[in-house]
């Protein structure tokens, strides 16, 4: 019951770790090249949400010292990091569009299975030669 | 589903699922999210936010973190986002022009979006220049720039967006928030006697501030839209 209540309250670091989870197994588990970048977008993502949940305050307000605006603030330091987190996944996923890019004009393809045929794939292309289909 | 990409999965599955374990563990073990003694709301933070807004020059305390206590991070930021429109750009070159084609929009989309583009871009520079008293700054304001652009080369097509400057005055645009931050930290090296120092003086160090943001939101916008058209294929260099 206690762990419960602890899980209860530290819901919103579960839920990044489970988008990590879930970006991890598209990444992985994934042949298409496009998807592997959507599923690590998606851990980043859960990280960045990770880093800005810790910054926050119960009833606290935003970082800015003006008129109007009572403490306790917002730590400022996490969305500082989370910022330049982000233009580095942004240039990443970029960079690897472009790669991507080029793997298609240079293969015709973007899944991995076709870019480099395990020995199983050759085989499942024999036997769809002779009309077979295992899949 | 053949066998070997059946093994694969349970091996990615267990894999994972070992990877919870220590994760969710881990997460239990932290202070319960918005409590006080986060590690976040102490040291550094804390002093942060106790003299933030006067030492950092900025009311806007991310801003004043971003442009003043972690400038040098921030530069580096600024060089990562070229470099990568450098490397998409390089890599963009050498692939072949094969299956793009023009996708027609609906003449309401069209027509809104060109009315909608002066607003978008006045909201970009709001963000900008009242990036150290409001939420925004020179990235977010950038980030706007670059979607703007985005958004007009995905309905008029991207050829005449990219053929608003030539590829090197884009380049130079590019430029802009390294070449401008360079500037601003020789400026301070120059003023304080610190790399990256801001000038006590407000009305300067303001100025200073939002010369910054500017060059940041610019460079920002224009690389964003160098990466698109990197990835559009329509400009080479």
């Amino acid at each position: 019951m206690n762990i419960l209540a602890t899980a209860l309250g530290h819901v919103d670091y579960l839920v990044a770790v489970a988008l990590f989870l879930i970006g991890a197994w598209i990444l992985v588990t994934s042949g298409n090249l496009v998807k592997k970048v959507i599923g690590l977008n998606v851990m980043e993502t859960s990280v960045f949400a990770f880093i800005v949940t810790t910054g926050m305050i119960d009833g606290g307000a935003p970082p800015l010292v003006v008129e109007g605006m009572e403490g306790p603030y917002a730590s400022p330091l996490p969305h500082a990091l989370v910022l330049t987190g982000i233009v580095v996944a942004v240039s990443i996923t970029s960079l690897a569009l472009v790669l991507i890019l080029r793997v298609k004009s240079q293969f015709g393809s973007i899944e991995l299975d076709e870019i480099v045929p395990t020995d199983e794939a050759r085989g499942d292309a024999d036997s769809d030669a002779v009309g077979g289909d295992d899949d | 589903m053949n066998a070997r990409r059946r093994t694969a999965r349970i091996l990615a599955f267990a894999l994972l699922a070992a990877l919870a374990g220590p994760l969710i563990h881990g997460v239990l073990q932290l202070p319960a999210p918005g409590s006080a003694d986060a590690p976040a709301h102490a040291n550094v933070t804390a002093n942060y936010v106790e003299r933030g807004a006067e030492s950092g020059g900025a009311e806007n305390l991310v801003t004043g973190v971003l442009l003043n206590f972690r400038a040098l991070d921030t530069f580096g930021e600024v060089i990562v986002i070229f470099t990568a429109w450098l490397a998409a750009a390089a890599v963009a070159g050498a692939v072949s022009e094969t299956g793009r084609r023009a996708i027609p929009v609906s003449p309401v989309v069209d027509y809104v979006i060109r009315a909608l583009g002066p607003f978008i871009a006045a909201f970009a520079l709001f963000v900008i220049v009242n990036g150290h008293v409001l939420p925004g700054g020179g990235f977010q304001g950038g980030v706007v720039l670059g979607a703007m652009l985005i958004l007009l080369s995905l309905v008029l097509g991207p050829a005449p967006v990219a053929g608003a400057f030539s590829a090197r005055h884009w380049a130079w645009l590019r430029a802009t928030g390294v070449l401008v931050f360079a500037a601003t930290a020789v400026i301070g090296l120059a003023l304080t006697g610190h790399l990256f120092g801001l000038p006590a003086e407000p009305v300067l160090r303001k100025s200073l501030m939002i010369v910054l943001e500017l060059g940041i939101g610019i460079g920002g916008g224009a690389v964003l839209a160098g990466l698109f058209f990197a990835v559009s294929g329509v400009q080479r260099s």
